[in-house]
């Protein structure tokens, strides 16, 4: 039985919930709250409506209701409808002192009880005020932190950029290593080369050179030498 | 209709936040503007139930607040509205008492 009301009673503050937002999302067509004016209405005298002063004005000018109101009030005296009886002098001193009162003390306590309203008024703006800069101040942090994200992926771009360039620097290092060891061992094979030639050629011409001398015979040499003494007496006979 | 209900005619969806110093009922010549000859035939127009006679002092109470004692910086005027409408009230009603204070007999 407990749990069946219990059941009821949160059902129906759901139903007042939905009628309440359907209503309220309906109503703002036709009239708008009525809003509180910062004036009351316009009073002549203390306490006669503006209004009736301009209900006069169109027949009888500036001054209508004016006349209109001492002829009444001489009317009424005269033909004591309005009795002035001992009362009526208690409440002319009591009228007399109330203006006095309005007119010395009204201005400072206009002033004092302005000063309380703006007061009231402030408090409950700034709390309204503080409370919309701090929602504003977070939106602003928060547009901050999306662009400081952003910033990361740019940072990882760099980075990634950055990887790039070392991997091209350590490439070519290597490709200049492998150059200069390729150039070194051809240079080597280069030099062997020459190296053997030179050998050979040297070689060659020791064996030419010893053979040719080891086949110049005793007696070739004594002939040789006969032929070139009589060449020699021959140019020095023709010289002579 | 119960003490303290809202009027019959406002219906929250289509006149918005109840306002207590307006009419809600079916619209009709303001009394401002209706020929003299007229008078009679708007008089027959009026609902003259009790309800709506309460209803029209309450309207009126509440025209005479809105305009010059809820604003936000209402001065002494209601003070002395109320001071004088309470004077003429209670002279009219003690009308018959004053009488014999006058201090003439012939006018």
């Amino acid at each position: 039985m407990l749990s069946r009301t219990a059941l009821l009673s949160v059902q129906r503050p759901l139903g007042v919930l939905a009628m309440r937002s359907a209503s309220a999302a309906g109503s703002g067509d036709q009239v708008a709250r009525r809003e509180r004016p910062e004036h009351p209405g316009k009073v002549r005298l203390g306490f006669i409506p503006e209004e009736w002063f301009q209900f006069f004005y169109n027949k009888t000018g500036v001054t209508g209701p004016y006349t209109f109101g001492v002829g009444l009030l001489t009317y009424l005296c005269s033909k004591e409808i309005y009795v002035m009886e001992h009362e009526y002098y208690s409440g002319l001193s009591l009228a007399i002192m109330a203006i006095v009162a309005v007119k010395k003390l009204g201005p400072t306590i206009a002033a004092w009880t302005d000063k309380e309203i703006d007061k009231i008024e402030n408090e409950w703006k700034s709390g309204r005020e503080e409370e919309l800069q701090n929602l504003s101040d977070a939106i602003e942090a928060e547009k901050k932190e999306q662009w400081r994200a952003e910033g990361a992926l740019l940072l990882m771009d760099a980075k990634k950029e950055n990887i790039a360039l070392q991997l091209e620097a350590a490439f070519r290092e290597r490709a200049m290593n492998v150059y200069t060891e390729v150039k070194r061992r051809l240079d080597y094979q280069v030099e062997c080369r020459h190296i053997e030639r030179r050998i050979n050629q040297k070689h060659m011409v020791n064996w030419i050179v010893n053979n040719v001398l080891g086949s110049i015979t005793p007696q070739q040499e004594k002939e040789t030498l006969d032929k070139c003494i009589a060449d020699l007496s021959a140019l020095a006979l023709r010289t002579k | 209709m119960a003490f303290g209900d809202y009027p019959a005619e406002y219906n929250p969806k289509v006149h918005g936040p109840y306002d207590p110093a307006r009419y809600y009922g079916k619209a009709d010549v303001p009394l401002g503007q209706v020929k003299v000859g007229e008078i009679g035939a708007w008089l027959s127009r009026r609902n003259k139930s009790p309800q709506a006679i309460a209803g029209a002092f309450s309207r009126a109470w509440w025209r005479w607040q809105h305009k010059y004692v809820q604003p936000k910086r209402s001065g002494v005027a209601p003070f002395f509205q109320v001071t004088v409408a309470a004077m003429t009230f209670f002279y009219a009603i003690n009308y018959g008492k004053m009488r014999h204070h006058r201090n003439y007999k012939y006018h």
